[in-house]
């Protein structure tokens, strides 16, 4: 095994080598750093020229420059990383070290969220194979797979963003709009629950119905402008989660389970006014975290309270429950702070921007509404990047999961007279996850590499406006360091989820030879 | 009681009644004081006076932050700016040559310290190689980096100017130049804050009180005089490296932020905003009209800015004029007004008749010499490059009322512009219609090859990056219109084509020149010998030009000088004009005093008369 990584290691180091010397002359000789400088008519150019030949060492042959640059790169075994500056002088490393952020913030939710909808989205057409809700959830992935991001950014600018702001300056649906918007709504849920066609007509006139009304009775007592759930919907939706948790994760029929998982949100609903008074202290951070403190103690008391066999499932199921109302709970603190958010300055009433990280006009102090600011900045790449990359776990998930299911354990199981709960999750789901467990390494590789275009249209200085930045301005060493850092992070991934494989599946071994 | 409960009633519901208003109808009524502005670019640094931080953003910040002597103005006019100082030539025999630069008594840094002539002597610091050599600060000339890290070295600057001493009183400067020079104006010394220069170097971290700065400048002026190296070489190390900062905050040393302009940075957020506040102190400049917080937004993205425009996220937006682009900020409506106006850039083309001085190969195309011949066939593919249709189809969609450039000096609109093209004789390449010159070419050639009606003279044009649309385009329809000439032109794009602007393999060239500023020699320095990238030598326009560059001329004399190179560039026909680059600004239809200038910063020129 240490062999075999240390093997694979070596060769890393190889492949590592020969692309960055091959990258790093076919970079210097595609284009000119001070080509646009010798066409300047500005008296300053010829001093700049001097300048940057200086500082990028240009008077020395890329062949030959390279060797300066690995020496700087191969300083990173004495402690000493060098990657060398930017044409701006910043150095590289810093550079790179304050895009990272950046990205994982953009990317990081965008790809969990793809992984989570896609792969349960996926299972669930495997679970329904050649039903109305497999076809039509083909049809969506095979659309967005298609769609170019900077399109669907553009297009969520125009809709979620420009047309939403200005809509909101005076919140009202028309009637038509009404129930144009009843009906998509009910199509779409009657098509995913499928059934027969009288369920079908019942489901889609129920869904359509009440969606009208809702939205009818949201926008009279102007709920757009002064959104927020209160206590009662918090009890409701919290009794929802508790049993939703308590089905898939160990069976409705456990009632130890399903008894702690509705205490968890009796107490949800008996916190919901300290929490209301807490959120108003100081040190929000402090509060937070004190407050999933709470939870998880809870969780955990109130699960030992109720369970007589099988404690863990049952902590489990609890805690999973808090968490799932920790968040709606944190949902309904943000939509209380959006009035005080849009009636600001500097937010104005148009609270969804199309561009930037985070509104440098407002003022800072207050938590809440420097947290919903950030996340409106969120919001429309998020959307765009989920949109674009769940396609692909929908298909793969789906794929896998088909093929696990066709297995003989699967037949055993089903045969030994175990719940369909228990054979779904238990025996297919996890070993669903194996060969996507690989997948998930790869791509997260891929994510500090950064979304060029994203960041692009979106305004974000991640690592893919360096790259971008780089390749525009032959910034040599700017372009490096990229190649660097996410060369060495994808063949390292290679490299893990091969590793990861082998030690989630017993049936392959690494390294052995044989 | 009754009577109390239905005035409670009242009450209560006219509350609700206002609460309910105050709700629906946005309180967006209040005078905005906030002007938005988009920027493609990064900040990296309040100082772009370095080589490395010549940055478009960094010079706008530091345009609003600092106010000098003089600016352009829309009208390519070089304003006095009378409310910050003045100056007059004081000598002028034909060895000796001084111009006195007096500061306003009562100006003030944002510190509330006087400027004084002692603000002024760093600028000489910056730019003359002599006193950086004198003062052991190193000689910027050679490769090595010098204390300054400055752009001002190895500039016409160092050529001119002698010497910059102090008057008695301290509120003036004297520069003595080395001889006369008619640009002298475009060579003025600049004000920098050299107290906070000083206490930078000390390593103080706070703004310091009157006495203190004042000592301070006594003692920076003491360097300036007696070439102290060390003292010297503490304020380089401050100039080069202290400035270089991409994040403000709180916590950020508030000696940095020093200016006399009338907006001074406030917060910087690394690669986003760069937040300036009307400096309270001003009173350099023209007076604010109204705004109180200028914002340069970073936004790469011409499609995300025009969307941020339409979102009201951004007010103004300078855009790279394409037909696609400027059909978008035409489609956001009212709310948002699309100006275009004129930028000091022009696109043209250069016909090779040598190798450029410094290469050593020859070059021996069709276009080499001056022989009846090569100037024939330069006329040739002149006469056939297809001007009017790249108007026609590349630029109009932008600008409609494009035409087509006739001369190297002056852009059409200009008042001397007309008259130039008569007198210049830019009728030899705008006769007849574009099929009756083409065929005029193919004449030409045939007479040299018999053949190239079938098989072309072979060309081979250098037009930039295979990325830039337009420019492609522009190629395409050259190749299509020279082939009927004679010529089969080989329109390869090249990676990293400027690199190539000096190289024998191609025979013909096209892209823009960018004015700067307005000088005396014009646009013409380009073709003299020394210079010229396509190899072109004449010694008369060598004569003129060098003449133009030094000589005291009246503006008659000038305009003769002008005429007779474009005349001669015309009779060699080794370079035209095509067109003038189109500019275009979007902005808030509520921002009123938007009046772009062609010189840089264009927009930002008047900031001080925008208001909403």
């Amino acid at each position: 095994m240490f062999a075999y990584i240390m093997r694979r290691i070596g060769t890393l180091g190889v492949i590592l080598l020969g692309s960055s010397f091959l990258l790093y002359n076919l970079a210097a000789i595609s284009g000119d750093p001070i080509g646009e400088l010798k066409i300047s008519q500005d008296p300053r150019a010829k001093q700049q020229i001097i300048a940057l030949t200086r500082e990028l060492q240009l008077n020395i042959p890329p062949p030959f420059r390279y060797f300066l640059w690995l020496r700087g790169v191969l300083g990173i075994f004495v402690g000493k990383l060098d990657l060398g500056s930017t044409r701006t002088g910043e150095s590289v490393g810093t550079a790179i070290l304050s895009a990272i952020p950046t990205t994982l913030r953009l990317v990081f939710t965008a790809s969990i969220l793809a992984m989570v909808l896609g792969i349960s989205v996926g299972i669930v057409t495997a679970l329904r194979q050649y039903s109305k809700f497999d076809y039509s959830m083909t049809f969506v992935s095979f659309l967005l797979f298609s769609l170019p991001i900077f399109w669907v950014a553009v297009l969520l600018k125009q809709f979620m963003a420009i047309q939403f702001n200005n809509w909101l300056d005076k919140p009202t649906i028309s009637l038509g709009a009404l129930v144009i918007i009843g009906v998509v709504i009910g199509l779409i849920v009657a098509s995913i629950a499928g059934g027969a066609r009288r369920k079908s007509y019942s489901i889609f006139s129920a869904v359509a119905l009440s969606t009208m009304v809702v939205l009818w009775i949201l926008q009279k007592i102007n709920w757009f402008l002064e959104p927020g759930f209160g206590p009662i919907f918090f009890f409701i939706a919290s009794i929802g989660i508790a049993f939703g948790v308590t089905q898939l994760s160990v069976g409705i029929n456990n009632k130890s389970a399903l008894r702690s998982s509705i205490t968890m949100a009796v107490v949800g609903l008996v916190f919901y006014y300290p929490t209301k008074w807490a959120f108003k202290l100081s040190n929000q951070t402090l509060v937070l975290l004190a407050m999933a403190a709470l939870t998880l103690l809870s969780a955990v008391l109130v699960s030992l309270f109720f369970a007589k066999i099988d404690k863990i499932a049952i902590i489990r199921t609890s805690i999973l429950t808090g968490i799932f109302m920790g968040l709606i709970r944190l949902l309904d603190q943000l939509m209380s702070t959006w009035p005080r958010f849009i009636s600001t300055d500097a937010i104005n009433y148009r609270p969804v921007p199309t561009v930037g990280q985070a509104n440098s006009l407002l003022e800072p102090g207050d938590y809440w509404v420097t947290t919903l600011d950030l996340l409106m900045h969120l919001i429309l790449p998020t959307v765009a990047l989920t949109a674009i990359s769940f396609a692909g776990y929908i298909r793969f998930a789906r794929g896998t999961m088909l093929e696990v299911l066709n297995q003989d354990y699967i037949r055993t199981a089903r045969a030994k007279g175990l719940s369909e709960r228990t054979v779904i999750m238990r025996h297919a789901f996890r070993n669903t996850l194996i060969p996507l467990s690989t997948i998930i390494v790869v791509d997260f590789a891929g994510i500090i590499g950064g979304a060029i275009i994203t960041e692009k249209v979106f305004g974000w200085k991640g690592m893919g406006t360096l790259f971008n930045m780089a390749i525009n301005s032959f910034d040599l060493n700017l372009l490096m360091g990229v190649f660097f850092l996410t060369g060495t992070l994808s063949l390292m991934a290679n490299l893990v989820a091969d590793l990861l494989y082998s030690a989630l599946d017993p049936r392959i071994r690494t390294g052995s030879g044989a | 009681m009754k009577k109390n409960r239905g005035a409670k009633v009242a009450l209560a519901v006219l509350a609700v009644a206002g609460l309910a208003l105050g709700t629906l109808s946005p309180a967006n009524a209040a005078t905005r004081s906030t002007v938005v502005i988009v920027d493609s670019n990064t900040f990296t640094s309040l100082n772009p006076s370095q080589p490395d931080h010549n940055l478009v953003l960094n010079g706008n910040v530091a345009y609003l932050s600092s106010m000098g002597f003089a600016y352009y103005n829309n009208k390519v006019d070089y304003v006095r700016n009378t409310a910050f100082g003045t100056y007059k030539i004081t000598k002028r025999t034909a060895s000796e040559f001084k111009v006195k630069y007096t500061v306003n008594k009562g100006v003030k840094w944002s510190d509330g310290t006087p400027i004084t002539g002692v603000d002024l002597l760093l600028s000489h610091i910056l730019s003359s190689n002599d006193y950086s050599i004198a003062a052991g600060l190193g000689d910027p000339a050679s490769d090595t980096l010098q204390s300054f890290d400055s752009l001002g070295y190895n500039g016409a600057y160092n050529e001119l100017i002698k010497d910059v001493s102090i008057a008695s009183d301290r509120m003036s400067v004297v520069l003595t130049y080395k001889k006369f020079f008619p640009d002298w104006e475009l060579y003025g010394p600049g004000p920098s804050p050299v107290h906070t220069l000083m206490a930078l170097a000390n390593g103080e971290k706070k703004l310091g009180t009157y006495p203190h700065n004042v000592a301070l400048k006594s003692k920076f002026l003491t360097a300036y005089q007696s070439k102290d190296t060390a003292t010297l070489k503490k304020i380089a190390k401050v100039w080069s490296d202290a400035y270089d900062i991409t994040t403000v905050d709180s916590k950020t040393n508030p000696l940095l932020l020093v200016g006399n302009g009338p907006y001074l940075v406030s917060s910087i957020v690394k690669d986003q905003t760069v937040t300036m506040k009307l400096n309270p102190n001003y009173n350099s400049g023209p007076a604010t009209s109204g705004i109180e917080t200028v914002v340069f937004k970073t936004i790469p993205d011409s499609t995300a800015a025009a969307q941020a425009l339409a979102n009201k996220e951004v007010d103004v937006y300078e855009a790279i004029a394409t037909a696609d682009s400027v059909a978008a900020l035409n489609k956001i409506g009212s709310a948002v007004n699309v100006d275009g106006f004129a930028i000091s850039s022009y696109e043209h083309v250069e016909v090779r008749s040598g190798s450029a001085q410094g290469v050593k190969d020859k070059y021996t195309g069709p276009f080499a010499g001056y022989s009846q011949q090569a100037k024939d066939l330069r006329t040739a593919f002149l006469l056939a490059y297809p001007r009017q249709e790249i108007i026609d189809k590349i630029v109009k969609p932008v600008n409609p009322k494009a035409v087509v450039m006739n001369s190297l000096q002056y852009f059409p609109g200009e008042t001397a512009y007309k008259k130039m093209v008569a007198d210049s004789g830019a009728e030899k390449f705008t006769e007849g219609t574009q099929a009756q010159r083409t065929a005029a070419a193919l004449a030409l050639v045939k007479k040299y090859y018999p053949n190239a009606g079938t098989t072309g003279v072979k060309i081979k044009m250098l037009w930039g990056q295979p990325s830039n649309p337009r420019r492609a385009a522009e190629a395409a329809l050259v190749k299509a219109e020279e082939a009927k000439a004679g010529f089969d032109v080989d329109i390869t794009p090249t990676q990293g084509w400027s690199a190539f602007l000096e190289d024998n393999k191609y025979d013909v060239q096209f892209y823009a020149w960018s004015k700067t500023a307005v000088t005396q020699s014009g646009n013409y320095g380009s073709y003299k010998s020394t210079e010229s990238q396509t190899g072109y030598e004449n010694a008369t326009v060598d004569e003129i030009v060098s003449s133009l560059e030094t000589d005291v001329l009246t503006p008659a004399q000038i305009y003769a000088k002008y005429v007779a190179v474009e005349k001669i560039l015309i009779a060699d026909a080794v370079s035209i004009p095509i067109f003038q680059w189109p500019g275009v600004v979007a902005y808030n239809s509520d921002l009123k005093g938007m009046d772009p200038a062609p010189l840089s910063p264009t927009v930002l020129w008047n900031v001080w008369d925008w208001h909403f």
